[in-house]
């Protein structure tokens, strides 16, 4: 019979058995208290809002790397196609807006273009997969595969920045706000609508996909290939269709992210080259395949970078984190959350 | 009876004058149509079109291109580990190179130390970055000592860019030629002997018994490690060399282009200019780079001049062929060339 546990007793005993992502989290939440405190609260905000936004994409890099051994170098690329297709469905029906102000309309548009975002990811993940991961597949030696897939997700973000330089234009493409409404009061401080929508957005995506993996059978399949490859095959299991459904979940998940801060980030050839960095960022303190470490270390991380622009400035937005990896590593070489990075 | 003449031969190929001459290039690494190819990059500059000083400089920014890409292969080709720092790492040698030559009072230190003598200190320098960074990384596998390359270039290009007291920030520098002369001839001559030594020093090393190191550490770790092979001396080594020598060249790249910003020499698209033509030339080959550099540079500076009207067209075109190699010829031109020798030979035997 199994004795019940008080809820105490597993606490102490999660506590002790991870002490580096306990130090983290509560360094985290400490972090996250002063800013607000000696800061200002709206950048608690900003940082969570932030930090769902680099779960998405973190989540997604997990994905691609735990199931198809993929260290995926061209993410924050799926990203901006997303800020693109989301630029170019909102910014036409905006323009026939303020000439027909249509308040179901206004509402609803922001909707469409971040799902289009989403839809034109999908397409964008088969598509990459089945033209360029699995001809490489064939033709790769097993011991190689990794750097080379390393390699072609280098050579794919490449083509793709320098080819919408060369096809749209190196031009920024922005839209002032997706909804206009007057900005919500949340805790003394004041949030766009656009900013707390685009949480939910990311929460909700977050939500669905863990749905699919833990409940769906397709999802079970998924998790299946991540743990073992071989057996999963002999389980029946077609990689012919898991591996373009992962590709395509994680560059879905992407562009959805790009669509939806378009308000934030803009549309532009090297906009994915930030989400990029935070996303490994936070899969290397995460742990690859991992995607609950992905989804809470997305905000962990963003906390971090909040409270690094705002007590040190942004331009050492880039040193401080790599800074504090390079502690981390030296410290606890496994990673964070058991992030399996080591030899 | 056909094989014994054969080797009869060869044999005696390698005895008089010129057995000799090609046992020395040899063993320096030149194989005869290398040196071949050498020696008629060395006189280009004497024929008529490529006498011009436009094509001097393509000459110039190819021999660099290939220096690096010699030294970027010294790395992923034999420890397989992408140093995506290498362009980060460059530039640091070429500031370190750029302040100890500084005499202008808007930096906070003004040394005025030669050129000459500044290259080697940034090498120096670069090579005491690639010593720790080499030693931060060993302990991740693969693909994560590549992201923690990646993530030090980034901290560093920052790092660079925050410094402004030192480094000017990204307004940049304005560092001192190597020579008083206008010409670019000398300076390709240079350029052109450094990319030798490179060259020659990371083939001898690869020949020696630590390149031996290498490849037992790349075949099997445990079973090097099984024989007294320390892995984390030996890549560290490989970090550091690899790394002193992107430093040394970077110290050129300042002293002869005479303009200095963070951004032009120290992003990651900087690394992976040197990354494509090192896998598109071949992995673990060094030459297939420094082969592919030359009429590479031409064939971009040519597109870009030609075909203004679409910017960006030969970045495109270089990611497509690096997608192509890495999908259908991993082994890279490198790779093609040998087993097309491999070909010709056996159907002669």
């Amino acid at each position: 019979m199994k004795q019940k546990t008080s809820f105490a007793d597993s606490l102490t005993e999660t506590v002790s058995e991870n002490i580096p992502a306990t130090i983290v989290i509560v360094a985290t939440v400490v972090l996250a208290v002063v800013l607000g405190v000696v800061g200002d609260p709206s950048q608690v905000i900003i940082s969570i809002i932030t930090g769902g936004m680099w779960a998405l994409l973190a989540v997604g890099l997990a994905l691609v790397f735990g199931v198809m051994n993929v260290p995926h170098f061209a993410h924050g690329e799926s990203f901006m196609v997303g800020a693109y297709v989301a630029y170019f469905v909102f910014n036409p029906i905006n323009t026939y807006l303020s000439e027909n102000p249509n308040a179901f309309l206004s509402a609803v548009a922001p909707f469409v273009a971040i799902l289009a975002s989403g839809v034109a990811g999908a397409v964008l993940g088969v598509i990459l997969e089945r033209l360029l991961f699995y001809p490489l597949r064939l033709n790769s030696k097993a011991g190689e595969w990794v750097m080379n897939a390393f390699l072609l997700t280098v050579g794919i973000s490449f083509i793709m920045t320098n080819g919408t330089t060369l096809l749209i234009g190196p031009n920024f493409r922005g839209i002032p706000g997706y909804w206009e409404a007057q900005p919500l009061q949340f805790l003394g401080t004041r949030v766009s609508l656009d900013r707390v929508i685009s949480f939910f957005i990311a929460l909700a995506s977050i939500g669905v996909l863990w749905f699919f993996l833990r409940r769906t059978r397709t999802g079970r399949a998924i998790r299946a290939v991540s743990q073992d490859e071989v057996g999963a095959q002999m389980m029946g299991i077609n990689l012919n269709f898991i591996y373009p459904l992962t590709f395509s979940l994680a560059t879905a998940m992407a562009a959805l992210a790009g669509g939806s801060l378009l308000f934030m980030f803009q549309a532009y050839p090297t906009v994915g080259k930030t989400p990029l960095y935070f996303a490994w960022f936070v899969v290397m303190m995460a742990g690859l395949g991992n995607v609950i470490g992905a989804i809470v270390g997305g905000f962990i991380v963003a906390v971090f970078q909040t409270a690094t622009q705002q007590f040190v400035g942004i331009s050492w937005a880039n040193v401080v984190p790599t800074a504090l990896m390079i502690v981390v590593l030296l410290l606890v070489p496994h990673g964070i959350f058991g992030a399996e990075v080591g030899e | 009876m056909t094989s014994i003449d054969l080797d009869l031969e060869r044999r005696q190929a390698q005895t008089g004058v010129w057995g000799t001459v090609r046992g020395v290039l040899n063993r320096l690494g030149f194989s005869p149509l290398g040196t071949a190819l050498l020696i008629i990059v060395a006189v280009l500059p004497m024929f008529p079109y490529f006498n011009q000083q436009h094509i001097l400089r393509w000459l110039i920014a190819g021999a660099l291109l290939a220096a690096q890409a010699a030294a970027f292969d010294f790395t992923a080709g034999y420890i397989d580990v992408v140093n995506f720092g290498f362009a980060a790492i460059l530039g640091v040698g070429a500031y370190t190179s750029a302040i100890l030559a500084n005499e202008m009072p808007f930096l906070i230190v003004q040394p005025g130390i030669s050129p000459w003598i500044g290259i080697w200190i940034g090498g120096l320098v670069a090579g005491l970055l690639g010593l720790g960074l080499g030693w931060l990384t060993l302990r991740l596998r693969g693909i994560f000592a590549a992201v923690m390359a990646w993530f030090v270039g980034i901290a560093l290009l920052g790092l660079v860019q925050n410094l402004t007291p030192l480094t000017r920030g990204a307004l940049g520098l304005a560092p001192p030629t190597l020579l008083e002369a206008t010409s670019n001839l000398p300076y390709f001559y240079i350029i052109l002997v450094m990319m030798l030594v490179v060259y020659v020093v990371l083939r001898q090393v690869t020949r020696s018994h630590i390149g031996l190191a290498f490849k037992a550490i790349g075949q099997n770790v445990s079973a090097a490690k099984a024989s007294g092979i320390n892995p984390t001396y030996y890549k560290v080594l490989n970090f550091a060399l690899s790394c002193a020598f992107a430093g040394w060249l970077g110290g050129f790249y300042a002293h002869y282009y005479g303009s200095l910003t963070p951004s032009t020499i120290m992003p990651t698209s900087k690394t992976v200019e040197v990354l494509a033509i090192a896998y598109i030339g071949g992995r673990g080959s060094m030459w297939g780079g420094m082969v592919l550099a030359f009429p590479f540079v031409f064939f971009i500076e040519y597109l870009r001049s030609s075909l203004t009207q679409l910017p960006g067209l030969h970045l495109v075109i270089y990611g497509v062929l690096m997608v192509l190699v890495m999908i259908f010829y991993p082994d890279g031109l490198a790779g093609l060339w040998n087993s097309a020798l491999e070909r010709i030979r056996g159907s002669r035997g």
